[in-house]
């Protein structure tokens, strides 16, 4: 940069907006701690009673003072938790066995209708959120299915499969294909060819897409709000409910807790990004 | 030989992805585009008769009645529509300089920075629209310290508004205008940037003439991802908008959930799918013509 000003002025923005980008997350972890029950933007002290009453280990109570009330939203947000790692896990496992094989096959093959696949599969993540929850929304009750964990998993599995088929697609084009080419050469077959030699190589870009799945299925909230059963609450759903209720503090405790687990995930994703395992 | 081996094995590859988006995508978008063509019930239901006035009361004429016509509908689908342009420019105009920023720090700072930049992405969408609302509430933080510090006499109303909802978007979109601008803004050729000053032209020449039109793949694809996911957009404008600040995308919420209209939330979902198709092709045709010339 010619002129020195001109850097400082741009440092000086720029550092601004990392203040705007992180500023709400530490307001909410602040207040987290605030006793002030009633207004909780004025400091009243520290205190960690949100935080003991999700796990209803607490008596004090915000507003109207209703231990009973706390005790069941607490077991509420826990089974909502609950639902949400299962729909994770089941999401995450099938939409990564699908994203996977769609990436090798489109990577690996030459084969008409190729470049068809490689634009339809960017249209479930394009789509807006709204639009693929309501068409699943009537496409299951039209065909009479309950609504329930499973129409939740299904209905993340239409999106997240794209988004790992993206990430493993990225990883193989990074590969050298001499590899494959050598172990086809020394007379393995071609489906050992992908299980031995591809898929190893293939690891990071997987585990990748896995966690990008995981995390993007955790936190869904648009699609699951659609196709939730009555009692399949997840936790953004959850959370959207009490926000839509009113605010409570132990929402920002909760909240506290997201964006601590978030961090943990982001740098694990960080970590396996960066290692090298080639 | 190995021709019919490869083809089972592609077929075994291909088959999971072509069932389950073939059944569980394309179908319902199909179904959606029928109902959209159907009769509302009286009591929250469909009769299968085909009826076109779900796209009629859209547009303004409300079951078929020509002379009552009133646009409301309409009205909230182009402040959808200037919600998302609002929504482009800002994050456009905040992002721009920091990914210049960004890209011009020593190695060891600039992957610090773009992990603060992702980091925002893994967190919860609805945690950090709490803190919007925790914020700019009457009461909020917001107020309060301008309150304290004397600058305005009573609570500012920015919750509830328009502003929220654009400030709301802008805040939860801003990594996907980012990391696109910052990949063609890293790719910057400099030597021409050095070239362009040194032949005379000045600062703004040289942003016009040569940075701007370097860098317009990533401004681009970063408008386009962050314009398609604002305009169906219901969340925001549920937890900070209010009735002043209601989009298209709470209207089909609606009239799934609380209405029970399906046709006319189906029709309405319609409109949605056809605003985002038509900027992904113009998108992909800018892109292909773009490489064409190249």
């Amino acid at each position: 940069m010619r002129n020195p000003w001109g850097w400082i002025a741009l440092t000086g923005f720029s550092l601004l907006f990392f203040a705007f980008i992180y500023a709400p997350l530490l307001v909410i972890i602040g207040y987290s701690f605030n006793a002030n029950p009633v207004n909780m933007m004025i400091w009243e002290g520290f205190t960690l009673d949100w935080y003991a009453g999700l796990f209803g280990l607490s008596d004090r109570a915000t507003g109207v003072g209703n231990r009973a009330a706390y005790i069941e939203s607490t077991d509420q947000m826990l089974a909502a938790l609950r639902t949400s790692l299962t729909v994770a896990v089941f999401t995450t496992t099938i939409s990564t066995v699908i994203g996977t094989a769609t990436a090798i096959a489109l990577a690996r093959y030459r084969f008409r209708g190729r470049g068809f696949y490689n634009g339809f599969l960017m249209l479930p993540m394009m789509m807006p959120d709204i639009v693929l929850g309501i068409g699943l929304l009537i496409f299951f009750v039209t065909l009479g299915m309950q609504l329930s964990l499973v129409t939740i998993i299904i209905g993340h599995c239409t999106f997240l499969t794209s988004y790992v088929f993206i990430i493993v697609q990225a990883r193989i084009a990074g590969l050298d294909p001499a590899l494959e080419e050598a172990s086809a050469d020394l007379g393995a077959s071609e489906w050992t060819t992908l299980r031995k030699v591809l898929l190893p190589q293939l690891a990071p870009g997987i585990m990748g897409g896995a966690l990008l799945a995981f995390v993007i299925s955790m936190d869904d909230l648009v699609i699951t709000y659609f196709i939730s059963g009555v009692g399949d609450t997840t936790l953004p759903v959850f959370i959207f409910g009490m926000i839509r209720r009113g605010v409570k503090p132990e929402i920002n405790a909760i909240a506290t807790l997201i964006i601590l687990a978030s961090v943990i995930i982001a740098a694990l994703g960080l970590w396996l990004r960066s290692r090298k395992t080639d | 030989m190995a021709l019919r081996r490869q083809s089972v094995i592609l077929g075994a590859l291909l088959a999971p992805v072509t069932l389950f988006l073939g059944v569980f995508f394309v179908l319902p978008l199909l179904i959606i585009a029928v109902f959209s063509f159907l009769t509302p019930g009286l009591y929250g239901g469909v009769e299968w008769a085909f009826y076109h006035w779900n796209y009629g009361r859209i547009f303004g004429w409300a079951d078929g009645i020509i002379e009552l016509y009133e646009p409301i509908y309409l009205r909230i689908l182009l402040r959808s529509l200037t919600f998302a342009a609002l929504t482009v420019i800002v994050t456009l105009i905040l992002c721009y300089p920091v990914a210049f920023w960004v890209s011009r720090l020593p190695d060891r700072w600039r992957l610090a920075f773009l992990f603060l930049i992702t980091l925002p992405f893994f967190s919860s969408l609805i945690v950090r629209l709490y803190a919007w609302l925790l914020i700019l509430k009457p009461t909020g933080l917001f107020n309060s310290v301008l309150l304290k510090l004397g600058l305005i006499g009573q609570p500012l109303e920015i919750l509830y508004t328009p502003t929220a909802v654009v400030l709301g978007m802008v805040y939860v979109m801003i990594p996907f205008m980012f990391l696109p601008l910052y990949a063609s803004v890293d790719n910057l050729d400099r030597a021409q940037v050095e070239a362009s000053l040194d032949l005379g032209a000045n600062r703004v020449q040289t942003f016009v003439k040569v940075v701007v039109p370097q860098t317009l793949p990533g401004i681009l694809g970063g408008a386009v991802i962050v314009f398609i996911p604002s305009v169906g957009n219901f969340i925001v404008p549920d937890v900070l908008g209010g009735a002043k600040g209601l989009m298209v995308g709470n209207l089909v919420e609606q009239q799934f959930l609380s209405s029970r209209n399906w046709p006319f939330g189906s029709a309405l979902s319609m409109i949605i799918m056809a605003v985002v198709l038509t900027v992904l092709l113009i998108a992909v045709a800018r892109a292909r013509k773009g490489s064409g010339n190249a």
